[in-house]
């Protein structure tokens, strides 16, 4: 059963430069609530954004991750050069 | 608050009268007749909803929360229930790239699920959506 760190670990090492914030959504260990922030999001629709971060666990969405919600988003600032 | 068309009559459509899938229409080169039926509903639909359960009794919060988002806006929708069969669930991911259930088209175009839906809702981006 994946625990929030992994999941979080999982999405920030395969959407590049993506932060997330993962936390277990009825403390049962199969309903985690994730925020995503990543500027790969950029020009993407919602359910685009949505579907990068659900192809990151396949078809363990539906099996030991019951259920993932998620919440994307866009970085806020922009580093300057 | 859901519509029955009688041409959808192969998915559990929410109704007084629910019928579940219970055998494969019979007609010649229907290689995936649940698949047809899925996507024909689609097509016919302007809003429909596949969740878990019916919009009267949800059987799992996060369809409870879409269906609630939907009727706070008075928008007619048909519902599908995916339970009865997995095929139902198999199918539609795949013909939806999507997968978790709720899922919510309109105009024949994915909208999203529960966390979509609620983040358009609350927004105010819903209603246009479903125009």
């Amino acid at each position: 059963m994946p625990s929030p760190d992994e999941i979080k670990q999982r999405i920030e090492a395969s959407i590049p430069g993506a932060e997330a914030e993962v936390e277990d959504y009825t403390g049962g260990g199969d309903h985690f609530k994730a925020t995503v922030t990543a500027a790969a999001f950029q020009g993407r629709s919602r359910i685009q954004q949505h579907r990068l971060v659900y192809e990151v666990f396949g078809s363990e969405i539906g099996g030991p991750i019951h259920a993932l919600s998620l919440k994307t988003l866009l970085p806020q600032k922009t580093p300057t050069l | 608050m859901s519509s029955q068309p009688s041409s959808t009559r192969d998915l559990p459509m929410s109704s007084a009268q629910p019928s579940p899938i219970t055998e494969a229409p019979v007609s010649g080169g229907e290689t995936n007749p649940i698949r047809e039926a899925i996507t024909e509903a689609i097509s016919e639909h302007k809003v429909i909803l596949f969740m878990k359960g019916t919009p009267e009794a949800p059987a799992c919060g996060f369809s409870a929360r879409t269906v609630a988002a939907l009727q706070s806006l008075d928008v007619p929708f048909a519902a599908v229930d995916i339970l009865p069969d997995p095929r139902i669930r198999q199918e539609l991911t795949a013909i939806s790239d999507w997968p978790t259930i709720p899922q919510l088209f309109a105009n024949g175009e994915l909208v999203g699920g529960c966390d979509i839906v609620t983040e358009m809702h609350e927004s105010g981006e819903l209603a246009e959506a479903l125009q």
